[in-house]
């Protein structure tokens, strides 16, 4: 026989303001099975939770409602009000007469008492039914995978190893340091940018706990936090790392020339590279797609038609230490992991749809990170500025700020945080490279909140004198040499012609390729631009809403270096806390099946957002549906889905919610 | 046409392909036809096709769902067969599928066969079976196309209107879930209209207890009836239940661009999320 407390919440004048309390009470008391109807100024406080705990022992009672707040605020504080006196915690119902309640009938108190009433009525018919629930423990793998080896994944590796843990970087390039390593500077302190990164990097790659595995991609996770099992592909180096010595002969002596996609089409890279020079590893891989002797090796393999390729080969004669494998073929490994960081990235807005600047037909039209590359000492031009048209240096400079941000017509309207700063630091920039030049920075708004980089913007103005026009330019064309930057000075209110010599489109950032796949297998969800979703966007920046993957960086929004960097460490240190733990205390409310019923249609398999269902086959041949108890989150969607009602949350049964309905009209 | 079938069924009992043939047979009056199970190769010639072959046969493989068997049937029959094993209910393996050109099956009144059509197959335009192993008769290869005329009137009437249309129906129904046992969609164990712990509907044959056991039967129909007709066929008190089926069948196909039944491993609108699936009401 359920023995029912009902304590009603004052919430200080938050509920009693509006609830008359002692109404309520009067009520609560009359309802079936209530044993005693109490009221607490604050139940939350300490002495509120004792006055729960005494009633407990005092009424004998064994299910408890408290009618205050919502759930997500308080309901962990009273489970363990219940637990201290000798109840199961899911004992518990709250029935919330502030947020659904006193909150939004302030206007009319008589209803918003009848509507506690009603709402306590309901909580009653469904506490009788519940039933004590315990949480299970289950093992860690205590080691972490991190996705994308640019700053914040960098960060994250580093922070976890040195917390002790292993650390598995997988990056899809053959390098790691992702764009931080492509610029130059970083605002708005003028630091160098590779000489900040590459001890980094090469910290990461001497670090006993982290393993590294450049040119490899997360192709399939299944598991669940603290087991995960993540299928890795690595992609064909044709390369034997362990045999090479990083000599640098191959990549000097290949005769096979193509864009580099690293100074991003400004320069040039060898079939067989690294990246960039500070490359880590500073081990080559082999393009396949435009190495000579694989394009031999087809031509063979396709019948011989037309002109025979050189069959090249010059790599594997030059390497002294015979590292060249052409049998390396890409393999599928699958390893285990405790937790996932996401970390990403972004890649910048390609502007071909901007056609009002020349959709990449102007040779002169370039974007900002390829500006880095030009200014870069590492660079294709070697730090010096010069036009891609005619190799002159450019007098006058325009930069267009929001290409590709803040433009709804396009599909961009997020402001994209880091543009406004480094249009700033290039025009600075440019400056110091070449006091003749002028800048002109055609913006929407300047937008300097953060450390430092008000005073940065006006250093701009003041020391490189550049001109601020507000206006988003309306075309660019070209006029002889010059290019004319067509545009409306709003603040003057007229229109303005600038002749330039270079303009430097600011795009935005957008997240990498293929973010939105890997999210899908990752089971996390992301924004209609593929942006990550943080599970809270102010209290759990790093989490998800799958437990044990993490994301940071700018695959959730777009960051600067030092929110990357942090969010980073923020990752690391929930991974570390996590496995701080031997075990973990997985939550009793997931779906359960209750296979007689089911029919096997397995629309709960296609459903659960989590993976959690799976199916098993019977002795009879028949299929059921059965959930992972780990994995589960209890959000209910498998049992809408299921015809039969074969499958019942617990602490929801569906009889709990009918009886809350048919407890409106007892 | 009907010598096609024969020869056919013939042949699978003959060569063990299926032990069972499921199909049509003239029914006592002489006029209608029933269903029957054909298990002997001897037996093959009292398999008919005509128009008055209007029974779903599809349900019937579900108690067969391990066992090789053969049936005939029609387009919306074969969209049966389609659902059934979309939900992993029935194994291709075990199936052959005698696919039969419909254009069209007549009402069937006591002791007379009506000029008229039934609601099914006015508005029916899928005359070739979607899936078959063996197809009898010429297929139609003009794309089907959909009228939903007769949902766009309930839609045009007022809510007060329709409540009061529906009333009228449902008030009538007696409960005998006769719709639920013809349906090739509806194979729970336990279906939620039976289910006493806890009690979805209750007992009583009241408006109420009515009002939730259609609506409820719809919606576990939604995106997924198949319009073979046969509830509404067999409803002793003549409830319009393709109305309210094909009701359904407009929001889906509008919504999700989806017809339940046409492709066997689609993944079903309401377990996926396309980005171009839309909000429905308000847009």
């Amino acid at each position: 026989m359920a023995r029912v407390g009902v304590f009603v919440c004052h919430c200080g004048t938050n509920i009693a303001g509006v609830v008359n309390i002692p109404e309520v009470l009067e009520a609560a008391e009359k309802m079936p099975m209530v044993v005693s109807a109490t009221d607490n100024k604050y139940s939350c406080s300490e002495p509120g939770q004792a006055s729960i705990r005494e009633a407990i022992i005092e009424n004998n009672l064994n299910r408890v409602i408290v009618a205050a707040c919502s759930p997500r605020m308080h309901e962990i504080t009273f489970r363990r009000a219940l637990a201290s006196a000798g109840l199961n915690p899911y004992l518990l119902e709250m029935a919330n007469i502030r947020e659904q309640c006193s909150w939004v009938h302030s206007d009319n108190k008589e209803i918003a008492t009848n509507k506690a009433i009603e709402i306590i009525k309901m909580a009653v018919a469904k506490v009788i039914r519940h039933e004590p629930l315990y949480p299970r423990q289950v093992g860690i793998t205590k080691r972490a995978l991190v996705i994308g080896g640019g700053i914040t994944g960098i960060q994250t590796a580093l922070d976890i190893a040195n917390a002790g843990y292993g650390v598995v970087l997988v990056e899809r390039e053959p390098s790691i340091g992702g764009r931080m390593a492509q610029l130059d500077k970083t605002f708005p302190t003028l630091d160098c940018s590779a000489c900040i990164l590459t001890p980094k990097m090469v910290d990461l790659s001497q670090h006993p706990k982290i393993k590294l595995m450049t040119y490899a991609e997360v192709k399939k996770v299944t598991g669940f936090i603290g087991n995960f099992e993540v299928e890795i592909l690595h992609k064909a180096k044709k390369v034997d790392h362990l045999k090479c010595i990083g000599c640098g002969i191959c990549w000097q002596k290949c005769p096979e020339k193509v864009p580099s996609e690293f100074d991003l089409g400004l320069g040039k890279r060898t079939a067989i590279y690294i990246p960039f020079a500070q490359a880590v590893p500073p081990k080559p891989v082999i393009d396949l797609s435009h190495c000579r002797y694989t394009k031999y090796l087809t031509w063979v393999a396709t019948g011989q038609e037309g002109k025979k390729p050189p069959e090249c080969r010059i790599c594997e004669k030059l390497c002294p230490t015979a590292a060249i494998a052409w049998d390396q073929e890409e393999q599928l490994f699958t390893e285990k992991f405790g937790t996932i960081v996401v970390a990403t990235g972004y890649q910048t807005y390609d502007y071909s749809h901007y056609k009002e600047y020349g959709s990449r037909d102007f040779a002169d039209v370039i974007t900002g990170l390829q500006l880095e590359r030009l200014m870069s000492a590492s660079g294709p031009t070697g730090g010096e500025v010069t036009r891609l048209s005619d190799g002159s240096h450019p007098k006058t400079v325009a930069f267009v700020c929001c290409v590709g941000s803040r433009d709804q017509q396009r599909g961009r309207p997020y402001c994209s945080k880091v543009c406004c700063m480094y249009t700033a630091k290039q025009a600075i920039m440019l400056k110091e490279h070449d006091p003749e030049v002028q800048c002109y920075i055609f913006y929407i708004d300047v937008r300097a909140g953060g450390k430092d980089f008000e005073e940065f913007y006006l250093r701009a103005i003041d020391e490189a004198g550049v001109i601020y026009i507000k206006g988003r330019p309306s075309k660019i064309y070209q006029d002889g040499k010059k290019l004319i930057v067509l545009g409306e000075d709003t603040l003057m209110g007229r229109p303005v012609e600038i002749p330039v010599d270079l303009v430097v489109l600011a795009t935005g950032m957008e997240p990498s390729a293929g973010a939105d796949e890997l999210a899908r297998n990752l089971n996390i969800s992301y924004d209609t631009y593929n942006f990550m979703v943080e599970a809270h966007p102010k209290l759990r920046p790093v989490e998800t809403h799958t437990d044990g993957i993490f994301v940071a960086g700018a695959c959730v929004g777009p960051r600067d270096i030092p929110e990357c960097v942090a969010q980073g460490s923020a990752a690391a240190a929930k991974v570390a806390a996590l496995f701080s733990q031997d075990t973990l205390t997985t939550e009793p409310l997931i779906a359960v099946v209750n296979q007689a019923r089911c029919i096997g249609c397995l629309l709960c398999v296609t459903i659960c957002p989590f993976k959690a269902v799976d199916y098993q086959t019977t002795q009879d041949g028949r299929l059921i549906a059965a959930t992972n108890e780990s994995l589960c989150k209890g959000c209910g969607l498998c049992i809408a889905a299921c015809r039969p009602k074969a499958i019942d949350l617990r602490g929801f049964t569906n009889q709990q919610i009918l009886d809350e309905v048919a407890g409106l009209w007892l | 046409m009907i010598e096609e079938i024969r020869n056919k069924a013939k042949e699978l009992l003959e060569t063990k392909t299926v032990d069972c043939v499921i199909g049509y047979e003239p029914a006592t009056d002489n006029l209608t036809s029933r269903p029957v199970f054909i298990y002997e190769p001897s037996q093959v010639n009292r398999l008919i096709f005509d128009e008055t072959c209007v029974h779903n046969l599809s349900k019937y493989l579900i108690n067969r769902r391990y066992k090789p068997t053969g049936i005939v049937a029609k387009p919306c029959d074969t969209r049966g067969i389609n659902l059934l094993l979309n939900e992993k209910q029935l194994r291709r393996e075990n199936l052959f599928i005698i696919g039969v050109v419909c254009s069209g099956i007549r009402k069937v009144r006591f002791n007379q066969i009506e000029n008229s059509m039934p609601t099914k197959c006015q508005y029916c335009s899928q005359h070739t079976p979607v899936i078959y192993d063996f197809l009898v008769g010429e297929p139609v290869t003009e794309a089907p196309t959909h009228n939903y005329s007769d949902i766009t009137e309930i839609e045009n009437m007022s809510p007060a209107q329709r409540k009061a249309f529906w009333s009228e129906h449902f008030d009538r129904c007696i409960r005998c879930y006769g719709c639920r046992q013809v349906c090739a969609g509806c194979y729970c164990y336990e279906c939620f209209g039976d289910e006493l712990d806890p009690l979805w509907v209750g007992i009583r044959i009241a408006p109420g207890e009515n009002w939730v056991w259609n609506t409820v039967r719809a919606f576990h129909l939604s995106a997924r009836c198949i319009a073979c007709g046969e509830c509404e066929h067999i409803c002793p008190v003549n409830i319009p239940l393709m109305l309210v089926n094909r009701k359904l069948e407009k929001d889906t196909l509008h919504l999700f661009d989806f017809e339940p039944g046409i492709d066997t491993e689609i993944v079903p609108p309401f377990a996926t999320y396309k980005k171009e699936d839309k909000l429905g009401t308000g847009e």
